[in-house]
């Protein structure tokens, strides 16, 4: 158990930082596409657009990550800051975890082992044995990560302190310093696509490219004669489609969790202003709801990736263990 | 308007198929405690197929 904390270590370091990184690269991109693919109405896309200049569009929080900053000509958003905020102090929180390691843990390094334990079990009963050691550092890292960053944007004062400027109603934050880090489409795309990269990665090296081509388009089970020429035929067509599904994956995985996240906060927000006397008391039950999609959220990401990887992969531990009958 | 009729109307026949599969997922385990895991994995990706619906619209309603 102690090696492979410490093992799961230097993953957990990579994905974090190459998280952050490809978070950077997407950030200028995906903003521009958001709000057309959001299918949203113009004047929305408007104010998604320019979020800063919206004074009368008051209700709910903006749909994409503000920003707060540049350095170097490269924006900063608020998402960002949470982000790595979340990501710091989740490697020092592990290092610090494992910093004197005992044989009888007590504390952090207790809590530690009993969520990586119990992950490990978890996906061990999806995945197997044999594909859970090749990828449990990625579905770990993940709902750690999600989970984290989930929690952390119900604290309050993320979103609430900030630049802003008075209105008619009262004082309006525009430019929060803090926001939900999944909260913003471009860190959720970023994970699952790098989770896409890694999907490929294990497929290859699991079932090989031709047994790749074979799942996809080959035709299964036992057939003879005609039938088989008709079958060839069917799952070709089933092969076409399943590639158009598994190119979605990426975009329903993001887009899920984006939702879900800014949802909650949306409406958290609509909450507190719903009567502003009351605006103390009638967000809390919400904010169990939301500590409860946040656990929900991060686990049905980890479950579907695995799954995912589980669907592809398969296939050739089938193969091999046949003979043994 | 009529795009956000598309939407809402897709997102209610995914809701309710995702209520369906949910509630009958926990009927089926409820039954057979033992196969909890085997219906997780079907459940989930028969939810994620029942969801896709709704991305297909956003992307695809203008």
């Amino acid at each position: 158990m102690l090696l492979r904390l410490r093992a799961l270590l230097v993953p957990v370091l990579a994905i974090v930082l190459f998280i952050s990184l490809s978070e950077e690269l997407t950030v200028a991109l995906a903003t521009e596409s958001k709000a057309a693919a959001l299918g949203t109405s113009p004047r929305a896309a408007e104010q998604a657009a320019s979020p800063a200049s919206s004074t009368e569009e008051e209700h709910g929080v903006s749909q994409k990550a503000v920003e707060i900053g540049r350095v170097f000509g490269f924006p900063i958003t608020n998402s960002m800051v949470v982000s790595w905020i979340v990501a710091l102090s989740l490697i020092i929180f592990v290092q610090a975890a494992t910093w004197k390691m005992k044989q009888i843990p007590s504390g952090a390094q207790n809590f530690l082992e009993w969520l990586v334990e119990s992950l490990y079990g978890f996906l061990e009963g999806l995945l197997g044995r044999h594909l859970v050691d090749r990828t449990f550092w990625f579905f770990a890292t993940i709902f750690i990560f999600i989970l984290s960053s989930n929690w952390l944007g119900l604290i309050p004062g993320v979103g609430t302190i900030g630049r802003g400027h008075m209105t008619p109603h009262g004082f309006r934050i525009n430019q929060p310093f803090f926001r939900g880090a999944n909260a913003d489409v471009n860190l959720t795309l970023a994970m699952a696509l790098v989770f896409f990269a890694c999907w490929i990665f294990w497929a290859l090296r699991e079932i090989g490219p031709l047994g790749f081509l074979k799942e996809l388009f080959a035709p299964k089970g036992e057939s003879a004669g005609l039938l088989k020429v008709v079958l060839v035929v069917v799952f070709f067509v089933v092969g076409c489609l399943e590639i158009i599904s598994i190119l979605f994956r990426p975009i329903s995985l993001s887009f899920r969790l984006y939702g879900n996240t800014f949802a909650g906060e949306n409406m958290l927000e609509t909450m507190a202003n719903l009567v502003p006397s009351l605006g103390w008391l009638i967000p809390v039950p919400f904010y169990f709801l939301e500590l409860l999609v946040g656990v929900v959220q991060a686990l049905v990401f980890m479950l579907l990736t695995a799954v995912f990887t589980l669907l592809m992969c398969q296939r050739e531990e089938e193969g091999s263990a046949t003979p043994q009958h | 308007m009529i795009q956000n009729l598309h939407v809402g109307l897709a997102a209610l026949g995914a809701a309710l198929a995702v209520g369906m599969i949910g509630g009958r997922a926990a009927d089926v385990v409820g039954r057979n405690p033992g196969s909890s895991t085997k219906v997780l994995v079907q459940s989930i990706l028969a939810i994620a197929f029942a969801e896709a619906i709704v991305f297909y619209v956003l992307f695809l309603v203008r």
